[in-house]
Parts: C-alpha cells; structure tokens; sequence
C-alpha cells in the first residue's frame, strides 16, 4: 500500500508538471505522427503497398522508435536530470520515498504516455486503412519495451546525465544510431547481413521485430518468443541496474 | 527530543574534520540557534540528523530513536535553497509530499489547507510555485516541511536571500510555530536573527562547538556592562586612547577597525568623554552587550593559540 501510494503520488506529479508545460506532450505527439506519415507514404511508394499495409507496416516501428523511445527514455532521463537542477531531489532523499517506488512512479507516468502514443499512432495508421492484430501480445511488447527504456533512461538519468544539455547529447549519442540498426525508422529487410547480426544484440531490433510480428503481419508467440525473451531479460536487467544506479546516486549526491 | 552526543564527522581525502565531537540537545517546545560561519559544520549537522549521512563516532537520537530511515518521518527540514517544483501549484507541491508522507486523502486535504494557512499562502493555493515572490517561496518550502506534523523541525538558513519584510514575515512564522508547541532547530549566521528568535544558542566554528547556552548565560563571556566603540582622529591619538583605557581598567577589543571598549559599569556618554580628557576622540557611542560581541569574544578566544 505504502510503496503503491508513493508511486501513484510520483506519476501524477510527472504528469501535472508535463500537461501544465504542455510543450512536451505536444512534441511527443508531433514527431511519431509525422514520422508514421514519411514511413508510410515512402513505403506505400517503394515497396508498391497500398496505404493500408504501408501504415500496418510503419506504425509499430514509429510507435518503438519515434514514440516511445523519446517519451519513455528521453523522458525518463529528463525527469531525473530536472529533478537534479531543481534540486529537488534532495528534497525526496529526506523524505521516506523509496527507491523503488520513485522508479515505479517515473515508469507508470511514461506508461501513460506510451498508452496515449498508441492510441494516437493507432488512430491515424486505422484512419488510412490500417488493421492490427494481436492487441494483448502487442500490450505485453509495448509494456516489456516502456519498461526497458525507462530503466536505461533511469541508469543514464542517474549516472550519466548532470544537466539538460546531456540528455539531448546523449539521446542523440546512443540513440539514434540504436533506432536505426533497431528497424525503427528503416526496415530490417534492408539491412546487409553484418548488421543483421549486431541488431540481434540491440534490443530496439527485438522490439520493433516483435511488435511488427504481432500486430502487423499476426504471428504468435511462438514465432516471436526470442524477441520475447531478449526484452524480458533486457527489461529485467535494466531494472536491476536502474535500482543499483539509484543507490549509487544516493550515496554519492545525498546531502543538502 | 533531540539528543546530539560526540558527533564526528570527516570528508574527502584530506580526511577534513567537518565534525568534532559534537554535543547538544534540544528539548520540546524550543528553537535552538546553531549559529557559525560558512563551514562550521551546520549543514553537516544537518545531513546527521536527517540521515543523509553517516557519523564516523557518536549518536544522533531524535525522539528517543536513533537516527535512520525510520525517524525521517519525526523530523521537517525547510532546506537553505526554495526545493519546490516550479510548475506545480502550492497546494499540488504539498499534497505531493503529503502522500509521499503516507497522509490520506482526509488528512492530506485538511493538513494541505492548515500548513496554507499557517505560512499565509491560502489565497495562493492555485498559484503555480513559479510565480511567487522570493519570500513567499521561501514559506511554502517551510509549509512543505510541516505537511507531515513532525516533531523536530529544522530551518537551516530560512532567512538568507530575503528581503527585510519577507525576513520579518518568516521571524512571525516561526514565532507562530513555537507558539504552537513546535521544536525547532534554527541554522543561521545572522545574529540578530539568533538574538530575536532563539531561547538558546550553539556556537559552532570548523565543527566545533564553542559555546552554548541561553544568550543570558552566554553573555558571562563580555565581562562588562556597556561597550563603547571610540573613533580617533590619529595614530597618536590611538595610542593615548588606549593607554588612558588600560589605566582605566578597560579590556581593549577590535571589532573589525572599529577600536571598542569594555566598560564595568553603565556610564552616560558625557562621563564616558569625560575619563579621556585631553584626547582627540572624533567620535564615541556606547552600546549595550548584544550577540554580535559575544560571538566575536567566543570566536576569538577560540583563536587564541594555547601555549
């Protein structure tokens, strides 16, 4: 109940202070919906798809790479880095939050805003035509992927990023280049065979191949269990190193 | 209700002595001042008592307990610096750290409305953090660190940044807690502000304390009842001024430039200027003892190197 209540108090205060600013919600709206009509309309033309397939076969990628990469990931790490400027989180250090609570909180509010993305992604690839299957298999990637992007964005926010410059360079630094050998923005069939085999160790690759499985071409989970199975691991991972940085960062930056 | 014993604490690694040996307590009902520099050892005391750090000797017991995860519920910190979130209203500020706190909807809603009121901010309660003035700011950081009712509250620095009336504002509140049967624990360097609010007073300097106690107590260490501050026209006339002092058995001080004297009893200004007859004085006033000399006495002897 206790840790329940310091979570739900975490998530809604990141998403008061994100509606009251509003300008990033708008951002996180703008970029996958335009990046979802580029996809689509190129592959409508090269790959001579009709509008229906082409957004079918754009939307996941856009929603794992456009959307929720920046929201859950960006997202995280500028929650923590703000709270750091603002000093705040000194403020949470001598109250009774745990840690574990404070990662939950910052994973439910970026859950919300994933949930929203979907819908938003959704909404405009169904308005071209566009049928999804698989919506509870779809669920658990999207929420397997929402957990291991904050938990990397936890670890970078805690350990890596000092002040809001940092985050875009490091976005920037690690995660575009993720995105794209993830199949996020280009599909995978296009890639040569060598980076075929670094994708398989990127969990952005396992996200979008699992995702585009499931709802876009209605493969089980047996088909798309080792993609499954990565992000598991990866989500479960991240997790535990997101704990272990928190702790880090109390013992280092615990003090007024 | 809060219990300091031989508290020592180092850092970094030149193994600085931040803490040394550090011993006070504060019983319910009190504001203690902790007055020194920057650097004495206050907000390290701080992290102590909050749990934030870890002593390298002694005990920190805040309503009997010792310090640790568990008492941070017994004790409100109002931080030196405003630690608000800017976008969020001051009531969304304090319903937040209410829950964090464990409050219920009930209470939240009757504790957010209370702590408004308290520090004067109820007509605020919508306004977004951002858009309050310095002082105001500084008084919802204090309201967040009432929202849970705790025993001990420490205000460190509360008036360092403020404008005079926002000063006095927050003298008011803090005048109003105590009268609500709050225990509070006052960082300051400002005297005046340890003089006015505090029933008793810590020395503290390069983490030691010096001397404690109420400021009737403490002013056993000026051996006098008025302190005349004299202005002199030259180095000559120094000279004389002070050895027509030391012949009147005054002790000599500097308070800065300022040439002082300590006098053993009261005297009225014309029978002042009267003892030094045939000196050059540009200027005298006599003061009563206050704070300040006190402090500067306590710091320097505390200078004074033992043989």
């Amino acid at each position: 109940m206790r840790y329940w209540q310091e979570t739900w108090a975490v998530a809604q205060r990141i998403l008061t202070e994100l509606v009251r600013r509003r300008r990033s919600l708008i951002f996180w709206c703008i970029f996958p919906v335009t990046i979802l009509w580029l996809n689509g309309l190129i592959l409508a033309e090269r790959a001579q798809l009709t509008n229906a397939q082409a957004f079918e076969a754009a939307a996941p990628g856009t929603l794992v790479g456009a959307a929720l990469f920046f929201s859950c990931l960006g997202g995280s790490v500028a929650t923590v880095v703000a709270e750091r400027e603002q000093r705040t989180l000194k403020r949470l250090f001598m109250s009774p939050l745990s840690g574990l609570s404070y990662f939950l909180g910052i994973f439910v509010a970026h859950g919300v805003i994933a949930l929203g993305q979907s819908l938003i992604v959704g909404a405009i690839a169904s308005f071209t035509g566009a049928t999804f299957q698989g919506m509870v298999l779809g669920g658990l990637i999207i929420s397997l992927s929402v957990i291991a992007y904050v938990g990397v964005g936890f670890i970078l926010g805690t350990q890596f990023a000092r002040r809001t410059e940092d985050v875009n360079a490091l976005v920037a630094a690690f995660g575009v280049p993720l995105l794209i050998l993830g199949g996020a923005f280009l599909p995978t069939r296009f890639f040569p065979q060598v980076l075929l085999d670094i994708a398989q160790f990127n969990p952005v690759y396992h996200m979008t191949e699992a995702l585009t499985g499931v709802v876009a071409e209605g493969k089980s989970m047996e088909e798309i269990g080792n993609h499954c199975i990565f992000l598991a691991i990866f989500a479960v991972g991240v997790t535990i190193a997101g704990w272990l940085s928190y702790r880090r960062m109390l013992q280092v930056e615990r003090r007024l | 209700m809060l219990a300091i014993k031989n508290l020592s604490k180092r850092f970094g690694t030149g193994n600085c002595l931040a803490l040394d040996d550090l011993s006070l307590s504060l019983v319910p009902g009190e504001i203690y001042g902790l007055l020194g520099p920057n650097g004495a050892g206050k907000s390290t005391t701080i992290n102590l008592i909050c749990n934030l750090l870890r002593p390298d000797a002694g005990t920190v017991q805040i309503g009997g307990l010792p310090a640790s995860d568990a008492t941070k519920r017994l004790v409100g910190v109002a931080p030196q610096e405003n630690l608000l979130y800017p976008s969020l209203t001051c009531a969304e500020n304090l319903d937040f750290f209410a829950r964090i706190y464990g409050l219920d909807r009930l209470e939240r809603q009757q504790r957010v409305a209370r702590c408004l009121e308290l520090v004067n901010l109820g007509d605020r309660a919508h306004s977004p953090a951002e858009t309050l003035s310095g002082g105001m700011q500084r008084r919802l950081s204090m309201a967040i660190a009432l929202i849970h009712q705790p025993k001990l509250i420490i205000l460190d620095e509360p008036t360092t940044g403020l404008d005079i009336e926002a000063r006095y504002e927050i003298w008011q509140l803090i005048r109003r807690l105590q009268s609500e049967g709050a225990t509070v624990l006052l960082t300051t360097h400002l005297l005046e502000e340890a003089e006015r609010l505090c029933q008793r007073i810590g020395i503290l300097r390069q983490g030691k304390l010096l001397a404690e106690g109420s400021q009737a107590e403490l002013r056993c260490w000026v051996e006098a009842e008025q302190i005349a501050v004299v202005e002199v026209s030259d180095p000559r006339q120094t000279e004389a001024a002070i050895a027509c002092a030391r012949d009147l058995g005054y002790s000599i001080r500097y308070y800065g430039s300022d040439l002082a004297f300590w006098l053993p009893q009261a005297l009225d200004l014309r029978s002042f200027l009267a003892q030094f007859e045939g000196i050059d004085l540009a200027g005298a006033t006599l003061q009563p003892i206050r704070l300040e000399h006190i402090y500067l006495e306590i710091t320097r002897q505390a200078q004074v190197p033992t043989p």
